[in-house]
């Protein structure tokens, strides 16, 4: 039985981490180069007490469809025989693969390997990237991620996210880089409800918006090598809202990345 | 001042050309309430050609008398003498009822120079007329303020509202005409809404009532010559005059109020009124 | 005697309408040209102030409004700067064909101070009551409508409708007000809403009686953690457009509040530039339900229609709730 702690990391490495792997994919032109013109169903799956949890990918012609949950019958399956293994491997902590089924489906497989492998090295790294793309990636990864993550322990339950969504108005928490909106996401909040959507939220004006001031200020900050306090007081990061909730979002941050470690 | 024989026959050639070119007026703007603007000419007339210290180049200056049509819809008998008397081209009065004309039935003093006051709603004029006269007292100027009012006009309370505030302070710069022509839209005024004894309830009011031929240019000089002196009460001027007055065809009838006249109408009336200029000045 | 209650120890012991009368004299005796009229109301409406000062330049007209404003009419036109003032029930339509003909039409320089507007007149019932006067006012071209929150503002508004030309029609309450700025100098500007709280949850636009009620409400929900914005639109017309989109745009949710039927006055306005913009907005209308009110305290009115601090919180939380179009799907963005 896998511990509730266990449990949460799960859902956001199943349902706010790997979504991601599609993001890469489209962002590297040799990563979308080797899944062009393919077809078929890949799927990352866990194994607790008998039941089985996962996302999968629908890929028609080399286009990708994330759905989370479990598919029928994928042509590949990357299966995990328990929980605590899945997070593991997607944090980085072990490179030991799962039971894969499908292995007929060598070009998928390898194409799908390429991606598995390059992940820990633009996401988990906790050296600065130095090249611009990686930059840039690594920000819009993270970006999505967050906001996934939190909207994810709200539905799976996690006392501190749910008393802040609880009783909350319709607001939106927006992460952005300053004049460059491709690099945005948002959440939006209400009353126990929970919505991650990627880009700026244009509706009305956000709640909260965390601001860089530039990609590299992003990556620094997010990866935790340039302090919070400091990057605020040199205008790296400014918080556009009620401080205290500033606080309160900070701190689920910080959960959220500490559940993918 | 009496009028002299010269200036009576020039004012009765005045009369006599602008009931003409009411008439004329009427025929360009397609229909007209002709039969109060020809009952009122005369007053028009001795206002706008002896009474009335104005200066048509300058309609604004400030130290002119007033006049205000409290019978708005004699716009079309105003209008007219307005243009004689210099304040804009003549031609002007072919627009007359015109889409996007300045000149409608009601004149507009937004767009109408020598209009003193935007009239058509029944018993508003006296008002602004008792405002004005007022205002010269506050502002400690000399000039004075004549209305027009019509008799049915004079079944809205605010007549006499007016009326009596015009008594409380006393505003005898106000010099007060009724155009008794004894006839409205839906017939004579005694049939629909009885005013008699009109002059007793003027007179109730706080009013000294001078009571006329409101076709007699010299009973009408007397009056006003009168009203200009008097300062114990202000005075009201009751016309007593023809509905349609010099148009033999629709005299006295509570139709010519408001009609049309076509060609041949036109001619037939200034054949009248040609008769009617004669008659009027052989007896005088 | 009913009307609203007072603090004894509010800075500006005096009714609204005094401080009315008061700035009309201290303006008067700058200006000249500034004459007073009144239907019998003088005491009433507190123009008699002026009376006292300058009888010369005061006029009553006894209980004749239409006469009344038909002179005043006479008098902008000679040029002076008629300041009139009766009941807004009187203003708005036993004299409204005089209004729209003689002062609007010839858009002449005439002052219409209408007090006893909303229910403050409570216990006189519908017959002084005037649920209608901002939108009767509204439709009357070049006139300008004002209704200030207080004391202070009515101050500045009359100062503004001497300086603003053409037809000004202000409607003030009969009775106290409860103060809602500390002085005058707050920065009024006609045809400016003024913000008196901020917040992006959801915006209460109020005029009049309500803003105090409105700005109370936020103080209620703030401690519930919404953060409700106020603007206090005290000119309706013209009403500040950029204002409201401003809400609009960041708020998303807008609830307007009016001692005044919900057809036609600041509600109304305020939805004419919402559906004009094209965008999606929750939006609810608190006033006078479209009926004649009971008799009673004002106070005790208001709170009836809900247009008081409660109401108002409670028509927050519950617009809040409410769903805007199509933002039903909860689902992540994957």
């Amino acid at each position: 039985m896998a511990k509730q702690d266990e449990l949460y990391a799960n859902k956001i490495l199943l349902n706010a981490v790997l979504p991601v792997v599609k993001v890469i994919i489209e962002s590297k032109e040799n990563f979308s180069k080797s899944f062009k013109g393919k077809n078929g169903v890949v799927q990352f799956s866990a194994l607790n007490e008998g039941e089985k949890t996962g996302t999968h990918f629908i890929i028609k012609n080399g286009a990708f469809t994330v759905v989370l949950g479990i598919a029928e019958k994928p042509d590949l399956e990357f299966e995990f025989p328990n929980i605590p293994h899945f997070n593991r491997f997607f944090t980085g902590k072990t490179k030991k693969f799962p039971k894969i089924r499908g292995l007929r489906h060598i070009g998928l497989l390898i194409a799908v390997f390429k991606v598995l492998l390059y992940m820990p090295g633009i996401l988990l790294t906790e050296k600065p990237h130095e090249k611009e793309a990686d930059k840039e990636l690594y920000v819009k990864l993270m970006f999505y991620i967050a906001t996934s993550g939190i909207s994810q322990l709200n539905r799976a339950g996690h006392p501190d996210v749910t008393a802040w969504t609880k009783y909350s108005p319709d607001r939106i928490v927006q992460m952005e880089v300053k004049d460059r909106p491709e690099f945005a996401a948002y959440l939006r909040v209400k009353t126990g409800r929970t919505k991650a959507a990627r880009g700026k939220y244009t509706r009305s004006k956000p709640f909260l918006t965390m601001l860089f001031d530039s990609v590299d200020s992003a990556m620094r900050i997010v990866m935790g090598v340039e302090n919070m306090i400091t990057a605020t007081e040199q205008g790296k990061v400014v918080l556009l809202g009620p401080p205290e909730m500033g606080v309160e979002v900070g701190g689920l941050l910080f959960l959220v990345a500490a559940y993918t470690k | 001042m009496p009028l002299t024989e010269n200036e009576l026959l020039e004012l009765e050639k005045k009369a006599f050309e602008l009931r003409c070119l009411c008439v004329d007026t009427v025929a360009w703007a397609g229909s007209g309430h002709i039969g109060g603007a020809l009952s009122a000419m005369d007053i028009f007339v001795l206002l706008y050609y002896k009474y009335l210290r104005i200066n048509p180049k300058d309609p604004g200056w400030e130290d002119r008398d007033r006049f205000i049509l409290s019978k708005g819809h004699a716009g079309v008998g105003h209008a007219p003498v307005l243009a004689d008397r210099g304040y804009f081209d003549k031609e002007l009065l072919k627009t007359y009822n015109h889409t996007g004309s300045d000149f409608g039935m009601h004149l507009n003093s937004q767009k109408v120079p020598g209009v003193d006051a935007s009239t058509g709603s029944l018993g508003h004029g006296i008002s602004i007329a008792v405002g004005t006269a007022l205002a010269a007292r506050v502002l400690k100027k000399s000039y004075l303020t004549y209305c027009l009012l019509g008799d049915g006009e004079c079944d809205e309370g605010q007549v006499w509202e007016a009326a009596m505030a015009a008594s409380h302070y006393n505003t005898t710069n106000l010099i007060l005409f009724v155009d008794r022509n004894h006839y409205m839209i839906d017939g004579p005024t005694e049939n629909v809404m009885k005013l008699e004894p009109f002059a007793d309830k003027w007179r109730a009011f706080g009013f000294i009532v001078k009571e006329v031929n409101g076709h007699s240019l010299r009973e009408l000089s007397e009056a006003a010559d009168y009203a200009l002196e008097e300062k114990t009460a202000p005075v009201v001027i009751i016309a007593d005059t023809v509905k349609g007055c010099g148009v033999d065809f629709i005299e006295n009838q509570a139709i010519s109020h408001y009609m049309g006249l076509d060609d041949e109408k036109i001619r037939q009336a200034k054949e009248s009124l040609q008769r009617y200029y004669e008659n009027r000045v052989k007896g005088a | 005697m009913g009307g609203m209650n007072y603090d004894v120890y509010s800075q500006i012991k005096l009714q609204t309408m005094e401080v009315y009368g008061n700035t009309l004299c201290e303006l008067a005796a700058k200006h000249p040209d500034i004459v007073a009229l009144s239907a019998d109301l003088a005491k009433s409406t507190k123009i008699g102030l002026v009376q006292e000062k300058f009888p010369e330049r005061f006029f009553n007209v006894g209980i004749a409004e239409q006469n009344m404003f038909g002179i005043a009419a006479g008098m902008a036109k000679a040029g002076l700067t008629p300041f009139v003032s009766t009941f807004a029930i009187f203003t708005s339509m036993r004299g409204l064909d005089q209004v729209h003909t003689d002062i609007c039409y010839q858009n002449l320089n005439v002052k219409m101070i209408a007090t006893h507007a909303g229910l403050s007149f409570g216990a006189a019932g519908s017959t002084h009551h005037c649920t209608e006067d901002i939108s009767i006012m509204r439709t009357m071209a070049n006139c300008k409508v004002i209704a200030p929150a207080d004391g202070y503002e009515t101050a500045n508004a009359v100062v503004a409708a001497y300086e603003t030309p053409g037809p000004v029609y202000i409607r003030i309450n009969r009775g106290f007000d409860r103060l809602v700025y500390e002085k005058a100098d707050y920065g009024f500007e006609f045809g400016k809403a003024v913000s008196m709280a901020e917040g992006t949850d959801i915006t209460i636009i109020a005029c009049g009686s309500c803003v105090y009620q409105a700005v109370e409400a936020a103080s209620v929900l703030r401690a519930d953690g919404i953060k409700a914005r106020v603007l206090n639109m005290h000119t309706i017309k013209p009403i500040d457009k950029d204002a409201v989109l401003k809400a609009l745009e960041e708020t998303r949710r807008i609830v307007t509040v009016e001692d005044h039927n919900i057809m036609g006055g600041l509600g109304s306005a305020v939805a004419e530039v919402i559906a004009e913009s094209g965008r999606a907005c929750a939006f609810t209308r608190l006033g006078i339900p479209d009926c004649f009110s009971m008799i009673g305290l004002h106070e005790d009115i208001m709170a009836f229609y809900k247009i008081d601090t409660n109401g108002i919180a409670e028509n927050v939380r519950m617009l809040l709730g409410r769903e805007i179009e199509e933002d039903e799907d909860w689902t992540d963005e994957v």
